[in-house]
């Protein structure tokens, strides 16, 4: 079973198994996609160019079967570069391992070798009239970007970056946070925040050295500003002494540190526990 | 429940950490098999896992290390749930063979699609015929090319230049392998359109037919009709068979796009349709010998009857081998498993 979500930055498939587990894969845009296949297009011009010389070279008693041998391989490596190495490769070829692309089937399994083959041999639809064009239309209108090779074989692009298992959340962990004396206030923050707004605040602080200055101080006074009047009001005299940086520092430690642990048992009853978030 | 990140990553580490590796292991070596305690670690990890990446979905704010769970069970899954075909079983000869027996029940089983693109391109033929024959205007639209629109002139160039000359080999091995890899485009394009729900590939099949049809027209009308048929008929008996069956390959990929996605069986479906395309394509590689180094030759090097017979054996035998080949094993097998299908 899979359901799918798209937007600009984050189309995704989610894939529920058959023990009710849900997971997401993240898809690849036309961008990357582009690249890889940039590349790969690269790869296959050198190779046939070389198999070229070497068929000429080979034939050169008789050019015309050189001519011949070296047409019918270069068609067919043309088609089977893409085929092969997706088929043989779990889904990738150099250029889409060089940027982290792979094929997949899309029930979230591996690629098949008769999968691989069709979206391959339908690279003749997809190219049409030009430089991908039809393919290109048809992966910015397909809600999980596929190509018409794609939707007919069942398949498509995730982006797979590598991960390893996170580091602790070193930003949001400080030595003292002044939120924990307003454990009611601190609960409301919680409570409040929607699970993108913590994302969001989370993310904010560990671009922070990504961000140009300017940009950062006016995002994080914007935060702040937002946590303050809609969410979760602290008091002035707190607030004055406080920089935009800072609040938002306390705000995170409030909803993802360890300060949790002192606030819960102070500000829940039995029956008073948050919505998780 | 709200979880303590920092104590639960403490705690569940190791256990992601075995997943990785073993994951890494057998994505590595896909075709080593897993000894049966390996198994049962790798469903107790991915079921573990699962639970892990259910809590923090529903019990933290931690988008990395949601991802990074996400992405540890979906690699579990696809070794759960995906047995990678072993070489040993993708490099069996008798696999490949079977695609022989394979193609001709696949086009059985889908010959109304092949009716379908057969009438498309009669249509076709018949309007293009019907065209050259009482419009003699619209044979400057519809053969463009000079040995088309005048068959006196091509038939007298072709008798002529074979006396003086044969065509060498070279000239004609090299002809044959860009007939060879031109028609195999065309045809994959016509199987391929069937993704336009088959208006593309009726198009294409329809524009063939219209050639195909005035060029018929135009030589008989002028008293070559012999002519043509031993120009066209022994490759063509391969060559426009094997575009039909790209045609039927298109339609049936359009019927399938039609059905609701819950009726569709993908996985048969592409194999029934890559069949086509694989056995078609086996076609145009003769077809293209055929046209490049035997349809070229005319009288009187090749009496023009002899080429005709050629070209009606050829019709024959592939009639024979369409409607026979693989029958009695029908019942028995499905024929659509021979592309390397996954255990």
């Amino acid at each position: 079973m899979k359901t799918s979500r798209q937007d600009p930055t984050t189309a995704e498939l989610a894939v529920a198994t058959p023990e009710g587990v849900l997971f997401r894969l993240p898809l690849a845009g036309p961008a990357p996609r582009l690249y890889a296949m940039l590349l790969d297009t690269a790869i296959v011009l050198a190779a046939v160019n070389g198999l070229g010389y070497l068929l000429y070279w080979i034939f050169a008693k008789a050019p015309g079967f050189g001519v011949m041998t070296a047409t019918l391989a270069e068609f067919a490596i043309g088609f089977a570069y893409g085929a092969l190495l997706e088929g043989f490769w779990n889904g990738q070829t150099l250029g889409k391992r060089l940027f982290h692309l792979r094929v997949i089937d899309d029930c979230g399994l591996p690629l098949r070798i008769e999968q691989a083959w069709v979206r391959n041999l339908m690279r003749v639809v997809d190219a049409l009239p030009l430089a991908y064009l039809v393919g290109g239309i048809s992966v910015l209108t397909s809600p999980i970007m596929q190509r018409f090779g794609d939707r007919v074989a069942g398949t498509l692009v995730i982006r797979e970056t590598p991960l390893a298992a996170p580091a602790d959340q070193a930003s949001t962990r400080q030595k003292y946070n002044s939120f924990t004396q307003y454990p009611a206030i601190a609960m409301r923050l919680r409570r409040m925040a929607t699970p993108e707004l913590a994302a969001l605040i989370q993310d904010a602080l560990r671009r922070r050295n990504e961000l140009a200055s300017y940009a950062r101080r006016e995002i994080y006074r914007e935060l702040a500003a937002y946590l303050q009047s809609e969410i979760a009001a602290f008091p002035d005299e707190l607030v004055e002494i406080l920089s935009d940086e800072q609040y938002l520092t306390n705000a995170a430690g409030t909803l993802f540190g360890d300060e949790r642990r002192t606030i819960l048992p102070i500000a829940l009853g039995a029956q008073d526990r948050p919505n998780p978030v | 429940m709200i979880l303590d990140l920092e104590r639960f990553q403490l705690q569940e580490r190791p256990r992601w950490s075995r997943l990785e590796s073993l994951l890494a292991d057998l994505e590595s070596r896909p075709d080593r098999l897993l000894k049966p305690t390996e198994s049962e670690l790798l469903q107790e990890l991915y079921a573990q896992t699962a639970v892990d990446l259910n809590r923090v979905t529903h019990g933290a704010l931690a988008p990395e290390l949601r991802q990074y769970l996400e992405r540890l069970v979906a690699r579990a899954y696809a070794e759960l749930y995906y047995a990678r075909p072993t070489r040993s079983e993708l490099w069996q000869p008798c696999r490949w063979v079977r695609i022989l027996t394979a193609f001709p029940e696949a086009f059985r089983r889908q010959s109304r699609y092949f009716a379908l693109a057969l009438l498309v391109t009669l249509l076709g033929s018949a309007l293009g015929g019907l065209a050259v024959r009482f419009d003699p205007a619209s044979v400057d639209v519809l053969l463009p090319a000079d040995y088309l629109r005048n068959p006196g002139l091509r038939v007298h160039q072709e008798e002529n230049t074979q006396n003086r000359h044969l065509n060498s080999a070279q000239i004609e091995a090299a002809f044959s392998a860009q007939l060879i890899t031109h028609n195999i485009e065309v045809s994959l394009l016509a199987a391929g359109l069937g993704v336009t729900f088959g208006i593309g590939t009726a198009l294409l099949l329809f524009e063939n037919g219209l050639l195909l049809g005035a060029v018929a027209v135009r030589y008989t009308q002028q008293g070559f009709g012999l002519f043509l048929t031993a120009w066209l008929l022994p490759h063509g008996a391969f060559e426009i068979p094997s575009i039909l069956i790209a045609g039927q390959a298109g339609f049936y990929l359009a019927r399938l796009l039609l059905r609701r996605r819950e009726d569709r069986n993908m996985r048969q479906s592409i194999r029934e349709w890559l069949l086509l395309i694989c056995g078609l394509a086996l076609m145009l590689v003769w077809a293209g010998l055929m046209e490049a180094f035997f349809s070229q030759r005319h009288a009187p090097v090749l009496p023009y009857g002899f080429k005709v017979a050629i070209g009606a054996a050829e019709l024959v035998l592939l009639a024979i081998y369409f409607l026979f080949t693989g029958r009695r094993e029908t019942g028995a097998r499905t024929g659509v498993g021979v592309l390397a299908e996954g255990p």
